[in-house]
């Protein structure tokens, strides 16, 4: 029963990973492509690299963060939006945390069911 | 020390009493505002779970025992993770990125409701943070607890030095 559950869901993953490769091909997703970014002047004289005016990625969470995210706070934005895959390692750092505190008190959590 | 002294704890409980609503509704509130007010589900989660230290103060080992349920919370944890990684994957069931924003034009600019995706993964990070915090404090408290036949009505033992005070009076 077990493997069947696991088989089913591993198609249901596969199909729909299929799916999105053969929309994406048809639908490019639109990206940052770095346009405005001058990296080469940038590397060569970082002195004389005009700063005064936030440019590629700072530019788009700076500017355009109301028009792309429409929240208001800007840092949950770039948190859960901008940076999401650093907030879900985060989360998982926490339950991990959690599990290792589990296993070093295991031997204290008999009183628990004395409580109850 | 004088072994008829027992620590009277009314004032302790009464606080309390009075601090646990307020805590929980701040939690919440920063919790569901933490995409137009500063905070977030990481802040307002760790704020709403010092109900469960508050609850230890006022009502000792016993109260927090029948209060809460650890199994319960140490699955909910879990529940949050996945409810995170689900509304990460709306982006791909659309057919764009993973952690996409599909839904980010739903509402008003500055409603409760508006930025999408960031809203309701600010909600099952609080809700995963708020659980998994407590089950910590849950797991600490048990530390502090005295054995069973030693346990008073909401006296609380702080140090290991006042538990071994309490075994010598005995």
């Amino acid at each position: 029963m077990k493997r069947l559950v696991m088989a089913i869901s591993l198609i249901v993953i596969l199909c729909i990973g299929v799916y999105s490769v053969v929309y994406m091909q048809q639908e490019v997703p639109i990206t940052y492509d770095g346009s405005d970014l001058d990296v080469y002047e940038l590397q060569q004289n970082p002195q004389d690299y005009d700063i005064s005016d936030p440019d590629g990625v700072a530019d788009i969470i700076v500017k355009e963060n109301l028009a792309k995210t429409q929240a208001v706070n800007n840092v949950t934005a770039i948190v859960f939006d901008f940076r999401g895959y650093d907030t879900l390692g985060e989360s998982f750092i926490l339950l991990i945390a959690i599990t290792g505190a589990t296993v070093i008190l295991r031997r204290r959590r008999d009183r628990w069911e004395g409580g109850k | 020390m004088n072994k008829k002294w027992k620590r009277d704890d009314l004032i302790v409980r009464s606080l309390a009493d009075s601090y646990l609503p307020i805590a929980l509704v701040l939690g919440f509130y920063v919790i569901l505002h933490g995409n137009i007010s500063p905070g977030g589900g990481f802040q307002g989660g760790v704020l709403a779970a010092s109900g469960v230290l508050l609850l230890y103060l006022g009502y000792g080992f016993k109260g927090v025992a029948t209060a809460v349920n650890m199994e319960r919370m140490h699955k909910l944890e879990a529940v949050g993770a996945i409810a995170y990684v689900l509304f990460a994957m709306l982006g791909i069931f659309c057919g764009y990125n993973f952690c996409r924003n599909v839904l980010w034009d739903s509402g008003e600019i500055g409603d409760v409701w508006s930025s999408g995706t960031i809203a309701l993964m600010n909600y099952s990070v609080g809700f995963k943070v708020l659980t998994g915090v407590g089950f910590l404090l849950l797991l600490v408290i048990a530390l502090l607890a005295t054995g069973e036949d030693e346990e008073h009505s909401g006296t609380i033992t702080t140090t290991e030095h006042e538990e071994l005070e309490r075994g010598k009076g005995k």
